[in-house]
């Protein structure tokens, strides 16, 4: 089988760069049309934390079937590889966000002169300094491993020494490790913060399992893009109906981590816990609803059957409505406490969305293309290539 | 009672050689004891994928329907009581139970379905060709109508390797 | 199918079909072993001594255990989600790595899943004895009655009592649908009439047709997918008698993960406990090899960290969250009257799975065993520091107090871990230990015989 190395149709880089216009374009109505400082800030943070969350799942996708010593998955290893050069992309634009005014914007424990008793309690882990450290250390902690582990990656497709093999692991042992407590930190950080007086210990896991979900989404759609392209001949239907499994199973484990978080602060009743969802249910209340529709009930429904995790046909259609559902979830996580009652979805949240969705494209295809889309030295690729389930 | 003619391989691979050979010279093969499921053999008989899946589905609704309404019943209509200042049709309470419910009947019907569908149970009588099929036989029965048949298909056999051929009325 | 030849092989030795029956059926065999009748002694004692324990608990009532009126839950429940929790491996094992595909799992599968059902049976008899009139047992299930009332579908110990019986007969079935097949080899291997007459009876009347093996793949999968989510909904359930409660150190989101977490943990750390000894008493060491051991060791770590993060995280938050009562439940767990058992269970579970990350101590039988038994202590302490600490010290000062098990508890937990290793001695004398059916199957390409094959 050849290595399948593409150049980046012109067609794509035109239609990626008319995205990111749009982008451009929405962010410049929204600031000239007087949405508001913070209505801004807040979608361009929750767009940089749902890419960089889809791209951080790339790289942990690839790390988790390494130390597993999965075989199925190398085939679309190269998918997950790419995902994962989006993160210093995201990393520089987020600085940016929080260094030109969005930290004021968004979080209410940066306002010196205002301070509760409750917020100055936890001043030790919410004060600027502090944050600015924690960001610098995920970012050069993601950024550093994501490059070992697409450069060891590559060496072994050279000639499948099995030192590379191994280094794999190695390495993706390190960031699992290291990924676990800062996907968990830096949600607090980023995300729940915003609700600076709220806390919930699952909210972590939450976040992560959301992401979870959207990533594999988001895989299952650049991999229908390759295909389209005539590329990525090696991957058949088995490797689809894993895929499809996945996005299955783990959209049934992030609406049980749901529950598990809406159930046990519905059923307790203290108003500082509840007080959460009770501004949700009452100001975004279709949103709230909405969101548990396409993220449980669509895929559970629709990818139930065996056939259904095998086409394209009914797997994209899902894909497409998880990554949209897991972007409203993230809309009612960010929005009722960053903006209150001035949200909305209009021009700006969509075309932020569709300027960051074509940035990543960008970004992920020019990575594609600089590796073959085949990695054949891979030592287990013989096995993912030759697998069947039945089931 | 109807007759047959029993044969068996020593590998599971021989075995789906030998009825693919069997089948080209248009011989059916009526069933096959392996001791483990053998990869490749419902291909090379022809079976259709199971339909136990749908029991399972429609057990399931059943199981997790009848969960939520029986807990709808006896919380708004059978005997509304007081919880905590919880609302008397509380639908997350109701979860844990509905979710049970619909996995106990999805898997009870499902299970029970097979057995009935495949004719065994507890003290089941079925007959025992030969008692290695369990252990490392594999054993193929070919069913005859005519007795003219009986040496066509013991030399079809033949060919396609198996050993042990037996005949049985 | 296709295996990578870096792969290790799963079954040592050159195994034929014929080898692998004989193997796996030899404990069957003759009479038992004289470790056998002393494993059997030991453990017919230990439960001896919890029968004493349910008469005295049943005859003079609960005042002959500890628990007082602040520490309402203490001894009992402890065991009780120590049991459940050690439940959960044998399903996880079938149920959740059959669809990962983990074929590993076909040595351990059937052993870990009889030890799940008989823990989730010790883990039952808790909740039964503390209701001090077993016969009243009934009374927990909905059923119409004179007084016109049902239960509270509003109490997560309801929610238990669906949960465990649930959890627990359709592990039963998927454990018994698994095990026909073999059942049916045993049939056809006995020399004697009654033994032939009672494996057939209980084979169902399998023969291994062809159309047959088929539906018992595929209900064996679609039984997997309802396990898979019913193991997380056990403990996800158990935790939630202690999360829905406002209990400061009970009342925190993350206990429903972190409680199947820590189940899972638990439950191959028991597994590997008995495991390592039941292989070498059974002579099954080609079957359960090292490479076994040492892919449970792999989800130990995973499971510790996970379990090490979620202490971190309800400590973190504990602070984080400003509110004192919960600040404080953490800070006595640490440094209050009850810090030894705080730190016994942070020692056990967070820091001793960590130093599987060296292959060498990973891959070492003896040392995997002692960090299994202080796993299992650890988990049970974890228990014992949720239930206690956050009961003994609540928001009324005035009925702070302490809390210690009397012989009577402590006889009702020997007495189940007796129960324990009596069923499980019975079982490995009863049923093949390993699902003899699955080993075949994945014996042409993990086994040792076609690994070397591939490489001439």
């Amino acid at each position: 089988m050849e290595n399948q190395s593409f150049t980046l149709p012109k067609k794509l880089i035109n239609v990626a760069i008319g995205m990111v216009i749009i982008g451009l374009i929405s962010l410049a109505y929204g600031y000239f049309g007087g949405l508001g400082g913070e209505r801004i800030a807040a979608n361009l943070l929750m767009n940089n934390v749902y890419f960089l969350g889809i791209a951080l799942i790339g790289l942990f996708f690839v790390a988790v079937h390494a130390i597993a010593e999965s075989g199925w998955q190398v085939s679309v290893q190269r998918i997950g590889e790419a995902m994962s050069a989006f993160i210093p992309v995201a990393g520089v634009l987020m600085a940016l966000l929080f260094i030109l005014g969005g930290m004021h914007a968004l979080y209410e424990w940066t306002h010196a002169d205002h301070m509760d008793a409750i917020l100055l309690k936890k001043a030790a882990y919410l004060n600027i300094p502090f944050f600015s450290i924690r960001f610098a250390v995920y970012f050069a902690g993601w950024i550093v491993l994501a490059h070992l582990i697409r450069k060891t990656s590559a060496k072994l497709d050279l000639n499948g020494e099995i030192f590379y093999f191994n280094r794999l692991r190695m390495l993706s042992a390190l960031f699992i490790v290291f990924y676990a407590v800062t996907s968990v930190t830096s949600s607090w950080d980023w995300l729940m913060s915003i609700d600076a007086h709220w806390f919930s210990t699952l909210y972590g896991w939450y976040i992560f399992s959301g992401m979870l979900v959207s990533g594999v989404a988001v895989l299952i759609i650049i991999l229908f893009i390759l295909k389209r392209m005539g590329l990525m001949t090696h991957v058949n239907d088995e490797h689809v109906h894993d895929l499809g499994k996945y996005l299955f199973g783990f959209s049934i484990f992030w609406a049980y981590l749901w529950f598990s978080q809406y159930m046990l602060i519905w059923y307790a009743n203290i108003p500082e816990e509840t007080v959460y969802f009770y501004t949700r249910i009452n100001q975004f209340g279709t949103i709230f609803y909405l969101n548990l529709v396409l993220n449980l009930i669509v895929p559970l429904l629709l990818l139930m059957t065996r056939n259904s995790k095998r086409m394209f046909l009914v797997l994209l259609p899902v894909a497409i409505v998880v990554f949209i559902g897991h972007w409203i979830d993230l809309y009612q996580i960010v929005m009722p406490g960053a903006v209150g009652e001035g949200a909305g979805i209009g021009l700006l949240e969509i075309g932020l969305t569709i300027g960051y969705a074509g940035l990543f494209l960008l970004v992920v295809f020019r990575s594609l293309s600089k590796h073959p889309l085949v990695p054949k030295n891979h030592p287990l690729y013989k096995e993912s290539l030759e697998y069947h389930t039945n089931y | 009672m109807n007759k047959y003619i029993t044969a068996y391989y020593n590998d599971e691979e021989d075995l789906l050689k030998g009825i693919k050979q069997l089948k080209s010279k248009g011989i059916d093969v009526a069933d096959v004891m392996t001791p483990f499921p053998v990869h490749g053999l419902d291909k090379a008989l022809g079976f259709r994928r199971s339909r136990l899946t749908r029991v399972a589905f429609i057990g399931g609704a059943i199981g997790g329907l009848t969960g939520f309404l029986f807990q709808a019943w006896v919380f708004t209509k059978a005997y509304p009581l007081n919880f905590g200042g919880k609302p008397f049709f509380a639908v997350p309470s109701f979860i844990p139970v509905t979710f049970e419910m619909t996995v106990l009947f999805a898997a009870f019907s499902m299970v029970i379905a097979f057995f009935i569908r495949s004719n065994i149970g507890p003290g089941a009588k079925t007959i025992i060709h030969d008692e290695r099929s369990t252990d490392d036989r594999f054993l193929l029965v070919v069913d005859i109508q005519e007795d003219e048949e009986v040496k066509q298909v013991e030399k079809a056999l033949a060919e396609a390797g198996a050993l042990g051929i037996q005949f049985k009325a | 199918m296709y295996v990578s030849p870096i792969r290790e092989p799963l079954i040592k030795g050159n195994k034929d079909y014929s080898q692998v029956t004989k193997d796996i059926l030899a404990p069957m065999a003759g009479t038992p072993s004289k470790y056998w009748y002393m494993g059997m002694t030991i453990a017919g004692a230990a439960a001896l001594f919890g029968a004493w324990a349910s008469f005295m608990t049943v005859f003079y009532g609960i005042g002959t255990w500890g628990t007082n009126k602040t520490i309402g839950w203490a001894w009992d429940i402890t065991n009780f989600v120590w049991w459940v929790g050690i439940g959960h491996a044998g399903t996880f094992i079938s149920a959740i790595l059959l669809l990962f595909r983990q074929k590993w799992r076909t040595s351990i599968n059937r052993s870990a899943e009889a030890m799940t059902l008989i823990a989730i049976a010790c883990a039952g008899f808790f909740p039964l004895i503390h209701m001090g009139r077993l016969l009243l047992g009934f009374f927990i299930f909905p059923y119409p009655n004179t007084r016109a009332l049902w239960v509270n579908f509003n109490s997560p110990l309801l929610w238990d009592v669906f949960a465990i019986s649930t959890y627990f007969a359709v592990s039963l079935v998927f454990w018994y649908v698994g095990l026909i097949p073999d059942i049916g080899t045993v049939r056809d291997k006995a020399k004697d009439k009654i033994r032939k007459a009672i494996y057939g009876f209980l084979s169902f009347g399998w023969t291994g047709s062809a159309k047959h093996w088929s539906r018992h793949e595929t209900i064996s999968l679609i039984l997997a997918g309802l396990a898979a989510p019913l193991v997380l909904s056990v403990h996800t359930i158990v935790s939630f008698d202690f999360a829905t409660s406002v209990i400061p150190g009970w009342h925190t989101t993350i206990f429903p993960p972190y409680f199947v977490s820590g189940a899972i943990f638990s439950g191959f750390a028991m597994v590997l406990t008995l495991l390592i000894v039941t292989r070498k008493a059974l002579h099954l060491e080609d079957y359960i090899t090292v490479n076994h051991v040492e892919s449970m060791n792999k989800i130990i770590i995973l499971t510790g960290s996970i379990v090490g993060i979620a202490y971190l995280t309800e400590f973190f938050m504990a602070w984080y969250s400003g509110v004192e009562y919960e600040t404080y439940a953490f800070f006595n767990r640490a440094f209050g009257p009850y810090a030894w058992a705080y730190w016994i269970m942070m020692t056990c579970n967070v820091i001793t799975p960590q130093l599987f990350w060296f292959k060498k101590i990973r891959t070492n039988l003896v040392a995997t065993f002692i960090i299994s038994i202080f796993v299992n202590i650890g988990m049970w302490f974890e228990r014992f520091v949720i239930v206690v600490t956050s009961l003994h010290r609540d928001y009324l000062p005035s009925s702070w107090t302490m809390y210690k098990p009397t012989i009577v508890e402590v006889g009702l937990y020997v007495g189940t871990l007796g129960l324990f290793f009596t069923l499980f001695l019975l079982f490995i004398r009863v049923f093949p230990v390993i699902a003899i059916a699955e080993i075949k199957s994945v014996l042409k390409s993990s086994g040792e015989h076609q690994k070397h094959a591939d490489h001439e």
